[in-house]
């Protein structure tokens, strides 16, 4: 089933870029169809827990090359969501862009692309699966941040968030080979827990790469400026997708590395540090997206921060406001999106007083921001209560910390939740220039208030029917923790000391929200991202002066440079060399040993000769001389393609020195003494290499010609075995092989065309400017 | 003084171009069994468009497309059995009787093996490209005939 969903999104992002210009309602169709069969298969497994739901595919089988999908509590949970919010996303999509949109089909199979990588990793039970599509997370989303690509804004941010997103995967990749070599597997499913040093090493490196995705505190820098993509976008970016995948692996992990205190510290202290700085950021902002989207930093400090606590009743307190906050936040961005789409801006001291005048945006806006500041009666209340309860079910000063950063965060959870409501819908008190958008909105779209309408209604009924609600989220808790399967959401906890808690905190946070929202700050300075930015671009500034010092453009230069490169790789044979060279034969035979002085005087001659037609017949006769010592081999065909070769060449050399000087240019003696002592040592080492290589061979068992005759004639069907063995016992080495001759080829028109076009330009190192420009 | 076009060497590539051809498939066929196949076709057929080129009889602008054909045809090659539940590269061999030329045997390997040849001509043309042939091949009548 995983394959057949995958499959779907790949056909669905075709169809959406074929059609999009044809029929747009097909294109649409197409898109909201994928993620739907992803909630279908989703609610199924939600309905029916305990029918295990895995498939895997292996390619190779000792290289554990393949895929490897598992259906987890956790992962079922997800896939819901991914789905059901991805279909609501791509309707939203439908309304948001304006007809026509000539880039909706791109921007549909994108979403699509990204949506199917996003279901491969939160399946994934291979450690390479893993990887492989969290780096399609990384990559998709890229193209999704900088979808406006005409905006340098769009395209900095995007490539902001995919050089932070994509060095995270590296850091995954590296935490992952840890853990394999820790666990002895690669499946997700098998590892054992793990401790010691092994395991604080795998910790900090997969803390660091969750926190690179999940955009925790130092790595959040990409995540408001991701705002640059369309709020479609924003919406499933920051709801159920990326953002989420770091909190899933700090998830998945929990169980794994749990016991080992860096896990721990450093998820806590990275998540209350997110917490907070999120939530400032929120209230300094006075763009209401980017309100949501450090908001979005700030929840996902706290659940990062819930999960490293690893306690029962907080993994379940953490899988619940993951669901929650799912929901909540794709329908606020959906909600921001609308008053862009329908005011012309976000600016809430533009803002303000738009309850007159979108109430219906203003009713679901208010159940969604209610359902983030934990306000009942919404499914973000049970969750947070839970993990205020969470919190004070510690003990000791873990007790202290934990309480303080959950009260505190939440505090300012409710705080910046009410700047922005009170910012964008509440009556404008917040600037001198606004109450001015109160008349004049565009009208209504349906196809963006409607799926904003459903998550809202969702957040009121997840409150009702709390029971229906949390079994799949205690399911998936107890699948993390299996202490946490006797905890569920509760709608009325009752006069509990968590309940006054959380009268206390929803208080003071509205006290607080309100006083903020009085207040006229300036448009805060992008420190964190400006400071990304300028380490990146100073990167590549120093990568492109040493490329312009390294890749100076003089061929004789580097032919030279390999050459001693190889003479210096090569030292390590000269030992064994000297070993064996006594026990070797001179030759096998005399014209062996004729052929063997004539290629050797014809190579010598080659470098002697002042012209280069002459230079050019003494490689020929280097070329038939090898030739000939092929055939005294008895290797017919080596002897036949080494002759075609040969063949062509001469007509390229035909060709290539009619446009060249007749003879070489002079070199200065110092040069010349350089190159012949770099070819003397090339020359020795090359031989010194393979004197080892062969005395190695002789000292090895018989060569494997045997099976091979016999595979060649019983598989292959053919008598001559090194075709067989080139077209179907190792045809994936020659696929391989002429993908390479196929690149190279194309290096060798890429290289050719341009100094055709302009053939006597010197190339010089760039100045520092034209390396800036 | 390669531009200048001599039609020696004009109608000597031509009557050539037609037996290379004959050569090429000969190795590729003979290549199952006998030294040969689709490497030694391809370098046939590479060399027959560097004669051609130099005769001024053929302009090499085609060798992207002919290395993306003979990619595709391999890689179809490799995940076709892939995709209908085979391992990837698994060759199938048919044998049967053919007239005049008696019992013959062949098989996916002879698919996957055009795929190679397709690349060696390409990669021939592509350097040939390269290197810049723009002054040999300029207003000859003969140059959009190609070679077969």
């Amino acid at each position: 089933m995983p394959f057949v969903i995958l499959f779907v999104h790949v056909a669905a992002a075709i169809a959406a870029v074929v059609m999009a210009n044809r029929s747009r309602i097909i294109a649409v169709v197409a898109a909201a169809a994928a993620p739907a069969t992803a909630a279908a298969w989703g609610f199924t497994a939600l309905l029916d827990p305990d029918t295990a739901r895995a498939a895997s595919f292996t390619w190779v089988e000792g290289l554990q090359l393949g895929f490897d999908f598992e259906l987890s509590p956790i992962a079922a949970l997800l896939t819901f969501a991914i789905g059901v919010i991805g279909t609501l996303i791509v309707v939203y999509a439908h309304g948001y862009f304006g007809t026509p949109e000539p880039t909706l089909g791109r921007f549909l199979a994108t979403l699509t692309v990204f949506g199917g990588s996003m279901l491969g990793l939160v399946w994934a039970d291979s450690v390479w699966t893993l990887f492989l599509f969290w780096e399609a997370t990384s990559v998709t989303s890229f193209l999704l941040v900088g979808h406006k690509h005409a905006g340098s804004g769009a395209r900095t941010a995007a490539r902001r968030a995919l050089m932070i997103t994509g060095a995270g995967g590296l850091v995954l990749l590296a935490g992952m080979m840890v853990l394999i070599d820790a666990t002895g597997t690669h499946l997700l499913s098998e590892m054992e827990a793990v401790t010691g040093t092994t395991a604080t090493v795998a910790a900090v490196l997969l803390v660091v790469a969750a926190a690179t995705k999940s955009a925790l505190v130092p790595f959040h820098v990409w995540l408001p400026g991701a705002m640059a993509a369309p709020t479609p976008v924003s919406a499933y970016l920051h709801s159920a997708t990326m953002v989420k995948a770091g909190v899933v692996l700090i998830a998945i992990v929990s169980p794994i590395l749990g016991g080992t205190d860096a896990f721990k510290y450093l998820a806590v202290g990275l998540g209350a540090a997110t917490m907070f700085w999120g939530a400032i950021g929120a209230l300094r902002q006075r763009d209401a997206k980017l309100i949501l989207a450090w908001g979005t930093v700030s929840q996902l400090g706290f659940l990062v921060l819930l999960f490293g606590v690893g306690s029962a009743k907080a993994t379940f307190a953490g899988v619940a406001v993951l669901a929650a906050h799912a929901v909540f936040k794709a329908g606020l961005f959906m909600i921001v999106g609308e008053v862009d789409i329908r005011t012309g801006t976000r600016d809430i001291t533009e803002l303000g007083g738009l309850h007159r005048s979108m109430p219906v945006a203003a009713i679901v806006a208010t159940l969604c921001g209610l359902s983030m500041a934990g306000v009942p009666p919404l499914v973000g209340f049970p969750a947070k209560e839970a993990a205020v309860e969470a919190a004070l079910g510690l003990a000791g000063t873990e007790r202290l910390i934990i309480s303080a950063a959950v009260i505190a965060g939440s505090v300012l959870t409710v705080a910046y939740t009410a700047h922005f409501l009170l910012g964008v819908f509440g009556p404008n008190a917040s600037g001198p220039n606004g109450a001015n958008v109160d008349t004049g909105v565009r009208p209504r779209r349906p196809a963006m208030a409607a799926p904003a309408a459903l998550l809202a209604t969702a957040s009121v009924l997840g409150w009702i029917f709390d029971g229906t609600a949390s079994k799949p989220i205690t399911r998936a808790a107890a699948a993390l923790n299996p202490k946490a399967d006797v905890y569920e959401l509760i709608n009325w906890p009752g006069a509990t000391t968590a309940f006054f808690v959380s009268v206390g905190i929803v208080v003071g946070g509205a006290a607080l929200g309100f006083a903020r929202s009085r207040m006229l700050l300036d448009v805060p300075r992008t420190v964190g991202a400006n400071a990304a930015d300028g380490l990146l671009d100073e990167t590549l500034v120093i990568a492109r002066r040493i490329t312009a010092r390294g890749q100076h453009g003089s061929l004789p230069v580097y032919v030279v440079t390999m050459a001693f490169v190889i003479a210096a790789a090569s030292l390590i044979f000269v030992r064994p060399a000297l070993d064996s060279v006594g026990e070797l034969p001179l030759a096998d035979g005399p014209g062996q040993f004729a052929l063997a002085i004539a290629t050797v005087l014809a190579a010598w001659g080659c470098t002697r000769v002042d012209s280069r037609i002459g230079a050019a017949l003494a490689l020929g006769v280097v070329g038939l001389a090898v030739t000939g010592l092929f055939v005294v081999q008895g290797a017919p065909d080596l002897v036949l393609t080494q002759l075609l070769v040969e063949t062509v060449v001469v007509v390229g050399f035909v060709i290539g020195l009619g446009r060249l000087r007749r003879s070489f240019p002079v070199t200065g003696a110092r040069w010349q003494q350089i190159r012949a002592v770099v070819a003397g040592l090339c020359a020795a080492g090359v031989a010194a290499a393979l004197i080892a290589a062969e005395g190695a061979a002789s000292s090895a068992t018989a060569p494997p010609t045997e099976r091979l005759v016999i595979e060649a004639v019983e598989e292959g069907g053919g008598n001559n075995i090194v075709n067989v063995i080139l077209t179907d016992v190792r045809a994936l080495d020659t696929f391989g092989e002429i993908v390479v001759l196929a690149v190279a080829a194309l290096g060798v028109i890429a290289l050719g065309r341009p100094a055709l076009v302009t053939p006597k330009t010197p190339i010089s190192p760039p100045t520092r400017e034209e390396v800036r420009a | 003084m390669i531009s200048v076009h001599s039609p020696i060497v004009a109608v000597g590539v031509r009557a050539v171009t037609p037996l290379a051809v004959v050569v090429a498939a000969y190795l590729f066929f003979a290549g199952h069994n006998q030294p040969g196949g689709g490497f030694s076709a391809g370098l046939v057929l590479g060399a027959v468009l560097s004669l051609r080129t130099v005769a001024g009889l053929y302009k090499p602008v085609n060798g992207s497309k002919l290395m993306a054909a003979g990619i595709i045809v391999a890689a179809a090659v490799a995940l076709v059995p892939a995709a209908i539940g085979g391992g990837m590269l698994d060759m199938v061999v048919w044998s049967g009787e053919l007239p005049l030329l008696g019992k013959v045997k062949t098989g996916t390997a002879a698919i996957f093996d055009i795929g190679v040849v397709l690349i060696v001509v390409g990669l021939v043309d592509a350097v040939l490209d390269g290197l810049g042939t723009d002054d040999i091949a300029i207003d000859t009548p003969a140059a959009t005939g190609g070679a077969q």
